[in-house]
């Protein structure tokens, strides 16, 4: 395995940890809202891995796994497209 | 620091949706641009290079280029997922864009920060949909693309104190930025909250710091690759 297919792989071992170790405290503008009161004006979002977990399993751990390494899966996509498009458009 | 839709007035985030659709269109025309220079080079030198290895460099070096991207894109978005708490009842997570920035060049970085904002905020509800302008300008406009000039301007003198002061940067004018935002809206008062927000946030500036140094320091090599 070469160093940049490493570089590709290795972050699903920092989303391992993140499922791990992440903390269930409100991150730094909704601890904010709570504390000037203004919380309740935002509004819940419908998505399909809402709050970093998959739809179906409800082990929280391989719940949250499961999410992050599919938001990995749908990063690298992305980039794979952009960099597809612009091979075909300069050919 | 994502705002969720309703902090926002619809005027202000509409605004800045467009203005961050348009910063995307400059940063991925100047993208697009960096890939393919590379591959001109050549063909500027040599008139006898023919049009057939000019399009199999042209994709090898964007190629390259790409994948310093995807790299890129994927660690941001690993680490904005690590989420550790800072005080007995707050968490934090770093942004990434300083990493993004130096690593890329900073319309790359700009470009970077905004895909996972985009990817975070569609498929995680991470983030507002209609608040997503408000978030691409804090973290990737402010937070990626204007911290890298801080980054630049000192680098000369200290590599490590540079990319320090740029994440100091980075997370600190990205939270200001953010609260500008929430006091135009009226959510709340700028004098009452900037104390609060900006030491809320000063833990964070030493999360950043620290995992933006690591990571640069771990992808030297892809570093030094040419950017725009």
């Amino acid at each position: 395995m070469n160093k940049k297919t490493g570089a590709v792989i290795f972050p699903i071992f920092v989303v391992l940890s993140a499922s791990l170790f992440a903390s269930k405290h409100p991150d730094t503008l909704e601890t904010l809202a709570i504390n000037y009161g203004f919380d309740k004006q935002a509004k819940e979002m419908a998505s399909i891995f809402a709050g970093y977990s998959f739809p179906f399993i409800n082990n929280q751990f391989l719940s949250t796994l499961c999410a992050g390494a599919t938001g990995l899966i749908l990063i690298y996509v992305l980039y794979k497209g952009i960099n597809s498009a612009v091979k075909h458009f300069t050919k | 620091m994502h705002i969720p839709d309703g902090f926002l007035n619809s005027s202000l985030s509409g605004g800045l949706l467009a203005g961050a659709l348009g910063m995307l269109g400059f940063c991925l025309n100047r993208v697009l641009q960096t890939a393919t220079t590379f591959a001109n080079v050549p063909a500027v030198n040599n008139s006898n290079i023919s049009t057939v290895l000019c399009a199999n460099e042209l994709s090898n070096n964007a190629g390259k280029y790409f994948q310093k991207l995807t790299i890129a894109a994927l660690w941001v978005f690993a680490f904005q997922m690590f989420n550790i708490s800072i005080q007995p009842v707050t968490s934090a997570h770093p942004i990434g864009g300083v990493f993004a920035a130096v690593l890329a060049g900073p319309s790359a970085g700009f470009l970077i920060i905004s895909s996972v904002l985009t990817v975070q905020s569609l498929f995680f509800a991470d983030g507002g949909i209609f608040s997503l302008g408000a978030n691409i300008f804090n973290m990737a406009f402010v937070g990626s693309f204007l911290s890298y000039y801080i980054y630049k301007a000192l680098s000369g003198k200290n590599h490590h104190l540079a990319i320090a002061a740029a994440c100091f940067f980075s997370v600190l004018a990205a939270a200001i930025s953010c609260l500008i935002e929430l006091s135009i809206s009226k959510t709340v008062s700028f004098t009452a909250a900037f104390k609060d927000m900006l030491s809320l946030h000063l833990i964070v500036v030493l999360l950043e710091t620290v995992i933006t140094l690591a990571l640069l320091k771990a992808f030297k090599n892809l570093a030094k690759s040419k950017n725009e």
